[in-house]
């Protein structure tokens, strides 16, 4: 009789091991789940993400030569080359690209970057673009590069 | 728990990280940057780029190189150098420490380092998706005991508990790992934006303690950046009788520019700087048009490189060291990626640096790395394996072909489909290979089995899938299964994975120098078996032809099939490509034949593999519309 009981408590004792074990694996399972789903929403959206801005780095070199055209095309004056220059913008639109339009605005440093100070009244204006900036869909690529107004007082101070 | 973040809180950058799965990451900034610029506009409470772009309007609210006034006294040497230097007000404030004015209001260093802590912070709470509280950050090993009081507060000021202090030096040894390497001297070379610091450190009881440090603290990036655009301005002037450095909007871009051509020459021997219409001249606008070689930017900036030697020789004379007990050199910002800079520090020790992590990072995860030992977060990795070599079977002509491919993280398992490769063949050998080469020779066999009772059928028919499946304990299970009848033999091989480092190096450099051999051998092999085939289904199409093609025909086509195989075996595979496609144009024949005869059954494509017979029977359509042409050019070869 009393080994019966020893064997019973012995496989109870069993029992609970192995179902502890068992609740030990099942979340240890649901966690390594939930963990390998996450990282496929977080795939999913980082390649979205990717293919959005994949062109990010050859837009920017791009900007570059578009600056060097664009002083060209004020030297030359020539239409073809204007022609030329206004195709170039157009296929950077239709991919994203916008110009941050910065003239006779205020200063934002968020979207500029002030590399000269010129006297004027019309305070912490923009009253020139020097080099322009770029979004690429809702991303800075490139802040805008401007002159901004400074009364005179304060310009010696 | 939250997580602690990791800070390198710097002169001019600072960097974050934190430990995610075990390992160090890099928090990018809200502007997507690995760094961000330790510059503040307390008035407009603005930080980082942000307030770096608006540095020419308000010089004198836009504060940066804080750190050279941290936790000093305004009497200090240092405060009254940088006085002169620095464009913002300093004034001496509470119990003499330096402090800064701004619009009429003092800020100490502190307060102007917590804005960019809080930037940081504000940065991992976004990135982490959670609050952070805690932090390790990062001080020069010469800071004093005021010094580090200061940057503890800046980071209580910012909602920050500071868990730890640490030295820079001690964090990039860190990030490398060197403690558990028991490299017991470590040299730390520092040459960032705007200071060089060297340190001496000695490891003792497993933590690192430093032995010496020196330096200079006016010597850095922004230096080298200068006499590079003084060298292009003095050029330019040479030729053109303009100075560069007189128009505010030329000197922008040249300062670009030489930043640009001097992170172009780290990588290549020569840098194109193109600055078209930088300014005008008397006869229209003149272009800056020049190329930069690395011996001539190593020739403008060596005084620059040299001069850091005698401090790390002061360095070392105090930490009482001959250069050669120094055991590992760790290279930390910017500067350091500079080859002659490398080469320099190389040349000095008689070793290479340690270069793998990137330098502007290294001591933010060398922080982050004991932000991670705090948190027993770097004890809690549970390391998954993977396979170290590619496992597969052999098939036929002694082609390897891979079912995992190496890397793979375990446990994984992988099935594919095969076939017998001879007519009324019924049994297949499994042979286990586990290698990177393309031939079955020259990987390592683990086993072999034979799976038999295969129904007799075409070669081709026959479905035999193999499942390879390796466990977590690195176990590999591979079987065969006889679609057709259940029929299935397995092999179990155990320490698959259990090669020892040296043999998957040795296996791994093998397949490397083999490449393109290998490469060709598999073509060869691939281009005979296509021929075998091809005799093989020519054979068949004569047979099922029977007399309904012209003996004619059936001769060309015999004669063709022996041509092919005789020289199956010692052809080349341009031979063999040339033999097996004169054998499938004479085959069309057939084709047409079959097609002409209105009597004609279709052939049976049972048997043959479906995707020669479509081929083939659209050979024949194409074939049966321009028939003419086809015939005469072949009576011509």
């Amino acid at each position: 009789m009393n080994k019966k009981t020893d064997i019973c408590q012995q496989l109870e004792k069993q029992i609970k091991e192995l179902q502890d074990g068992n609740e030990g694996l099942k979340s240890k399972y649901l966690r390594a789940l939930a963990d390998y789903q996450n990282l496929e929403k977080r795939v999913i959206s980082q390649r979205e993400e990717t293919a959005k801005y994949a062109a990010e780095k050859i837009i920017k070199e791009l900007l570059a030569v578009l600056d060097t055209l664009k002083k060209a095309d004020q030297h030359l004056n020539d239409s073809g080359l204007r022609l030329g220059v206004g195709d170039f913008l157009r296929v950077l639109i239709e991919n994203g690209v916008k110009k941050i339009e910065v003239l006779h605005k205020k200063f934002d440093p968020n979207f500029m970057e002030c590399v000269e100070i010129v006297e004027n009244d019309k305070e912490d204006e923009v009253i020139e673009e020097i080099r322009a900036g770029y979004t690429l869909w809702d991303k800075i690529i490139r802040v805008a590069q401007v002159k901004v107004g400074k009364k005179k007082t304060q310009v010696k101070n | 728990m939250s997580k602690i973040i990791g800070i390198d809180l710097g002169t001019t950058n600072s960097c974050v990280a934190v430990m995610e799965g075990g390992s160090p990451k890099v928090i990018h900034s809200a502007e997507g940057r690995n760094v961000i610029p330790s510059v503040v506009d307390p008035v407009k409470r603005v930080v980082g780029d942000v307030a770096k772009r608006q540095i020419v309007i308000n010089p004198k609210s836009t504060i940066f190189s804080i750190k050279r006034l941290v936790g000093r006294k305004y009497s200090d040497k240092s405060v009254q150098h940088d006085l002169k230097l620095l464009p913002y007000a300093i004034k001496s404030g509470r119990d003499n420490m330096a402090v800064v004015e701004v619009a009429g209001k003092t800020y100490t260093p502190q307060e102007i380092s917590a804005m960019v802590l809080q930037k940081i912070k504000a940065d991992a709470e976004s990135y982490l998706g959670e609050k952070v509280t805690e932090a390790v950050i990062t001080v020069p090993a010469y800071f004093d005991d005021s010094q580090r009081q200061a940057t503890k507060q800046a980071g209580e000021i910012a909602g920050l508990t500071v868990k730890r202090i640490l030295n820079e030096p001690t964090a990039a040894a860190l990030a490398y790992g060197l403690e558990k390497k028991h490299a017991h001297t470590v040299a730390v070379y520092d040459l960032g934006g705007g200071t060089f610091d060297i340190s001496v450190l000695e490891l003792g009881e497993g933590v690192y303690e430093v032995k010496a440090t020196n330096g200079d603290t006016h010597l850095g990036g922004d230096d080298f950046d200068k006499k590079i655009l003084d060298y292009l301005a003095d050029e330019f002037k040479k030729e053109n009788g303009v100075d560069l450095r007189k128009d505010p909007q030329a000197l922008q871009r040249l300062r670009d520019a030489a930043e640009k051509a001097k992170i172009e020459l780290s990588s290549s021997l020569e840098a194109e700087i193109n600055l078209p219409f930088i300014t005008q001249g008397k006869e229209g606008p003149l272009h800056l048009v020049t190329k930069l070689t690395r011996s001539k930017l190593e020739s403008i900036v060596g005084d620059l490189i040299d001069s850091t030697i005698a401090p790390v020789e002061a360095c070392l004379k105090d930490a009482k060291l001959t250069k050669d007990k120094i055991d590992e050199i760790v290279k930390v910002g910017g500067m350091t990626r500079m080859p002659k800079v490398i080469e320099v520090v190389e040349k000095f020790f008689g070793k290479e640096p340690n270069r793998s992590v990137n330098p502007d990072e290294v001591v933010a995860v060398g922080a982050a790395v004991q932000a991670g030992v705090l948190t027993g977060e770097v004890r809690d990795v549970v390391l998954l394996d993977v396979t170290p070599l590619t496992l597969g079977v052999e098939t036929l002509g002694g082609v390897m072909t891979p079912l995992i491919t190496r890397n793979t993280t375990v446990p994984t398992s992988k099935a594919e489909i095969f076939s017998t490769a001879a007519d009324n063949q019924t049994s297949v050998e499994i042979n286990v290979l586990q290698g990177e080469r393309p031939m079955a020779a020259d990987n390592k066999s683990l086993g072999r089995f034979i799976l038999d009772g295969i129904p007799p059928a075409p070669r081709g028919m026959p479905q035999v899938e193999v499942t390879f499946d390796i466990d977590a304990n690195g176990i590999l299970n591979v079987s065969a299964k006889d679609k057709a009848t259940g029929k299935s033999q397995s092999i179990k091989i155990t320490g698959s994975t259990g090669l020892s480092k040296d043999e998957i190096e040795k296996m791994t450099k093998e397949a490397e120098a083999h490449a393109s051999e290998d490469s060709d051998k598999k073509e060869k092999i691939e281009t005979r078996n296509k021929a075998d085939n091809m005799i093989y289904v020519a054979e068949k199409s004569l047979k099922d032809a029977g007399d309904k093609v012209s003996a004619e025909i059936k001769k060309e086509v015999e004669e063709k099939i022996s041509a092919l195989r005789g020289i199956l075996e010692s052809g080349t595979k341009e031979d063999l490509e040339v033999k097996t496609k004169d054998l499938s144009d004479s085959m069309q024949k057939i084709g047409q034949a079959m097609y002409q005869n209105q009597q004609a059954s279709s052939p049976k494509p049972a048997g043959e593999k479906p995707t020669g017979d479509d081929k083939n029977g659209e050979d024949k359509k194409k074939n049966n519309v321009k028939k003419e042409e086809v015939q005469e050019g072949e009576v011509v070869s």
